[in-house]
This record gives C-alpha cells, sequence and structure tokens, in this order.
C-alpha cells in the first residue's frame, strides 16, 4: 500500500506516494536524484547513508521514507550555496579528506550535525560525531583536520558578519 | 526497498495496540535499528509496522520519585542528560557503548529490551539497578522488572499485542555507585563478547552483578551471603563472584568468540566493576 507523504528536502517541500518499505536513502536517491548519501552497507553500519532528519544526523538507511513525512531532511546537497562549497566541503579539500570519495557526503553531513549542536567540538567531541562514519581511504586524520578546520573557519564567517 | 509490509502512525497507545491485536504478524516499530536490518536480512518479514513515535505520553525522560524514561526516548537523549550521568551513571554508560552516534539518534532503550538479545548493552545495568518496564496492551497496563522481559534469545514475556510504554529506575540510596564495561572485538562499534554492570551500596554493603552475552538472556547474579565492605580483599571477592557466575552463564562459541574465551573473561571483568564500585576515587 502506497502512502503519501510531505518532506521538506534542503529547504524544499516534497511530496510524493511511497511504498512503505522504502527507505529515505532510496526515497532521496530513487525519487529526488539526490544521489550524494550512498549506501555502503545498507544497515547502519558504515554511515555513508548518514543524513540530517529534523537537526539530527540518521543514518537514512534504516529510516522509513514514510516515518520521515512531516519531517525535514538536510543532504549534502544543501550545504553548498551560491555556487559557493561550505566551509565544511572545502575544508575536506583543502586537507585532502576525500579520496574516492564514497564516505564523504556522509563524513559532512555528520559533520554538520556536529556543529549545529556543538559550534566548537573538541577532538573527543568530532571522533563521537563521526563514529558511525567509516572511511576506507583517508586513515581518518586528514578527516578530523578538516572537520577542525569547518568550525574554526564557520566560527570566523560569524565573527565576521557581526 | 525492505520489505513488502505497511506502516501505520498509532494514534494513541489503545490505537496501536488494538491494530498489534488484529493483525497477524504485527511489530511495534521504535528506532528501527534492529527491526529494518532484520527485515533487510529476512529474518523476519512482519505484515504491518506500528510505529508509536508520535504518542506523547511515550516519550521524555521524566525525574519524580526516580526516573521514567519514555520509550520513544533515543538513546542520545539518555546519553546527554547529565541527571542520568550522575545519578544512574551505569545506563549512562551502556547507552554510549551502543553502535554509533547515528544509530542512537534513533536507536531507545525499549528497542534495545525489546529486541532481546543475549548482548544488549542496557540489559546489565537495568536489571542491576532494579529498573522496570511499563507495558500496556488490549487489557490495560501492567508492571514487571526488566530482568523479567527477556524470556530467550530475541523472545520477550510481551504478548503480540503489548507495547513497552516506559522504563522506569527507582532512586537511589545516596552513596551508591554502578558501573558498566563491554568487552568488543575492535574499538569501534561492535557487539559485546561479554558486558557487565555492577552495583554497590556502601551502606548496605549490597552488590548487584549482570552479566550480558554469556546466556540465552543477560543474567542477574545471585547475592553473595555477606554484605560486601570497601576493605574486603579484591581477590576473594573476584573468586567468589567467579564462583557464582560460572554457575550462572552458559555461554557458547559464535562468531566473537568461544564459549571458553568468555568464561575466562568473567573474572577479569568482574575485578574491573569490583575495581570501580569499590575503590575508584580513593587515594
Ligand atoms: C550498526 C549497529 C550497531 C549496533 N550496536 C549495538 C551495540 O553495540 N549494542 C547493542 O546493545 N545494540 C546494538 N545495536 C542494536 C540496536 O541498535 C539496539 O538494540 C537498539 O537499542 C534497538 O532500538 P530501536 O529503537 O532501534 O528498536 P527497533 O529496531 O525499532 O525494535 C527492536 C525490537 O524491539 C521491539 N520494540 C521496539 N520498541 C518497542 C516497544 N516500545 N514495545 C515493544 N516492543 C518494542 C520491536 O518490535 C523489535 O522487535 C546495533 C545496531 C546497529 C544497526
Ligand atoms: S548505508 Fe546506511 S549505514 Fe551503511
Ligand atoms: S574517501 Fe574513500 S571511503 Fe573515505
Amino acid at each position: 500500500m502506497e502512502q503519501l507523504i510531505h518532506i521538506t528536502v534542503n529547504g524544499t517541500k516534497e511530496e510524493a506516494r511511497v511504498p512503505a518499505g522504502m527507505t529515505l536513502l532510496e526515497f532521496l536517491r530513487e525519487r529526488l536524484y539526490l544521489t550524494g548519501a550512498k549506501e555502503g552497507c545498507g544497515s547502519g553500519e558504515c554511515g555513508a547513508c548518514t543524513v540530517i532528519l529534523d537537526g539530527k544526523a540518521v543514518t537514512s538507511c534504516l529510516v522509513l521514507a514514510v516515518e520521515a513525512d512531516g519531517k525535514e531532511v538536510w543532504t549534502v546537497e544543501g550545504e553548498a550555496s551560491d555556487g559557493k562549497l561550505s566551509a565544511i566541503q572545502q575544508a575536506f579539500i583543502d586537507e585532502g579528506a576525500v579520496q574516492c570519495g564514497f564516505c564523504t557526503p556522509g563524513m559532512i553531513m555528520s559533520a554538520r550535525a556536529l556543529l549545529m549542536r556543538n559550534p566548537h567540538p573538541n577532538d573527543d567531541e568530532i571522533l563521537e560525531a563521526m563514529s558511525g562514519n567509516l572511511c576506507r581511504c583517508t586513515g581518518y586524520e586528514p578527516i578530523l583536520a578538516a572537520v577542525r578546520r569547518a568550525a574554526q573557519q564557520e566560527s570566523e564567517d560569524v565573527q565576521d558578519e557581526r | 526497498m525492505l520489505g513488502n509490509f505497511d506502516y501505520v502512525r498509532a494514534e494513541s497507545v489503545e490505537h496501536g495496540c488494538a491494530l498489534l491485536a488484529r493483525t497477524p504478524g504485527a511489530a511495534v516499530l521504535a528506532g528501527g535499528t534492529d527491526l529494518l536490518v532484520n527485515i533487510r536480512n529476512k529474518a523476519i518479514s512482519p505484515t504491518l509496522l506500528v510505529d508509536f513515535k508520535g504518542i506523547n505520553e511515550m516519550g521524555g525522560i521524566a525525574f519524580t520519585d526516580g526516573v521514567r524514561i519514555g520509550a520513544n526516548v533515543p538513546l542520545n537523549a539518555i546519553a546527554e542528560d547529565q541527571r542520568i550521568k550522575t545519578a544512574y551513571h551505569a545506563l549512562f554508560e551502556a547507552a554510549t557503548a551502543v553502535a554509533t552516534y547515528q544509530v542512537r539518534n534513533r536507536a531507545t532503550l525499549a528497542g534495545n529490551l525489546g529486541n532481546a538479545s543475549p548482548a544488549a548493552d542496557t540489559a546489565p545495568p537495568l536489571f542491576v539497578l532494579d529498573a522496570h518496564v511499563e507495558i500496556s496492551g488490549p487489557d490495560g497496563t501492567r508492571r514487571i522488572p526488566v530482568r523479567d522481559l527477556p524470556v530467550g534469545v530475541k523472545k520477550t514475556a510481551l504478548a503480540p499485542d503489548e507495547v513497552i510504554t516506559a522504563v522506569t529506575l527507582p532512586p537511589l540510596a545516596t552513596g551508591v555507585r554502578t558501573k558498566f564495561v563491554k568487552k568488543q572485538r575492535i574499538k569501534g562499534h561492535d557487539l559485546a563478547i561479554i558486558n557487565m554492570a555492577g552495583y554497590y551500596d556502601p551502606s548496605s554493603g549490597e552488590l548487584r552483578i549482570a552479566i550480558g552475552s554469556c546466556a540465552p538472556t543477560p543474567v542477574l547474579l545471585p547475592p553473595l551471603p555477606e554484605p560486601v565492605r570497601r576493605d574486603d580483599p579484591l581477590d576473594d571477592l573476584t573468586a567468589a563472584l567467579n564462583r557464582i557466575a560460572q554457575e550462572a552463564v552458559s555461554p557458547i562459541d559464535d562468531l566473537r568468540a568461544s564459549a571458553a574465551y568468555r568464561r575466562e573473561m568473567i573474572p577479569v571483568f568482574l575485578r574491573r566493576i569490583l575495581t570501580a564500585l569499590l575503590h575508584e576515587g580513593e587515594d
């Protein structure tokens, strides 16, 4: 049985009919063609599918699209604005935190959720927030450096605006 | 597509339980971090998922006489609650030991218990804390100790049309200490090879220990015959508890460890727990 859902994705209201068995990840990728979030494992282990659901980082492979009805979702596609990369995206490039890139959208969304709740995280807080994101390539150090740099950059940007 | 099932948001506890009662093969969906994985792996194929997450009385952490943790509260909300961290430290430690940060944003305490895994990390602390589950069904509500909820591997004392609405913890006497420890194969997230929780009340000398991943359900050890004192020799205490524990458990060989290894680890972890409960913070 299909169900009508309304989800706000990256600020845009979306309406769709979906089967109950469809995951939020499938909805984002196959209905909205937002292919940033990836399916690595499909079972909560790898974090490649991480998106922000009502302000919280979640693995979208373990959320049903129908469960997200009425909620707000942010994906990596919502990071850049006016053709400019976000501070987190830029820091991932500058620190060499992207190799094959498969884990990157999930990493960036975990980092975004962290900076939303805690603009000045220490290393332990960064590691905890990224604990569900696996990377086969980088060895994690550049990712840690990128999140540190992004936090620094965003707090400078906030000060510039004042 | 995970599977072919229907999904309904319960409008009230009664509505949800009525759906569970009249739909063969219906299941409660909380965070889905066990249920959806099991559906994906085709270990189960429910016909209907009933989602109670919108129901207010099943949410929130309320401190009254003790604390009531609503069934829908995600583990991260428990881990981030300073009052729980202070008052029920072992539960805080176990909540942060489950899975990963993202999974804990969805995973609930009730789901950890409802899943009835022998390795459920929150079970040993809830056993030693004498926690209870509030259960609702078509015939009303009942309350049972958490330790009576799991009755076998992945089996609970719940009827198919019952739902856990909350977990309640009694207030603790001043000075009571609790501790949780977990052994896993890797530093990252993994289910426990063995997990253990302890409770010690220095004024009465009461010591409680619960062990997970070493029997079909987590096990609360029978009490020691004598009250425990801080200056009791650690070696003797560990040996006495180990004798009780070895009788109480029935570990198996699985992909995480052998039964023999689990038995070997019991005294090691008993010692760690006892050290933390009896001697931590001493000079
Ligand atoms: C990557 C990963 C790592 C994990 N690591 C750990 C770990 O280290 N330690 C650990 O203990 N667990 C771990 N888990 C398992 C899981 O995350 C926990 O057991 C979690 O607490 C389950 O809660 P949930 O809300 O997601 O439950 P669900 O998946 O929604 O439900 C689990 C079961 O409980 C039943 N249920 C749920 N809520 C209720 C209710 N209110 N009343 C009655 N029945 C109910 C469901 O019907 C189902 O049978 C892991 C899972 C994943 C995906
Ligand atoms: S695809 Fe969701 S956690 Fe791996
Ligand atoms: S960059 Fe390849 S998995 Fe992380």
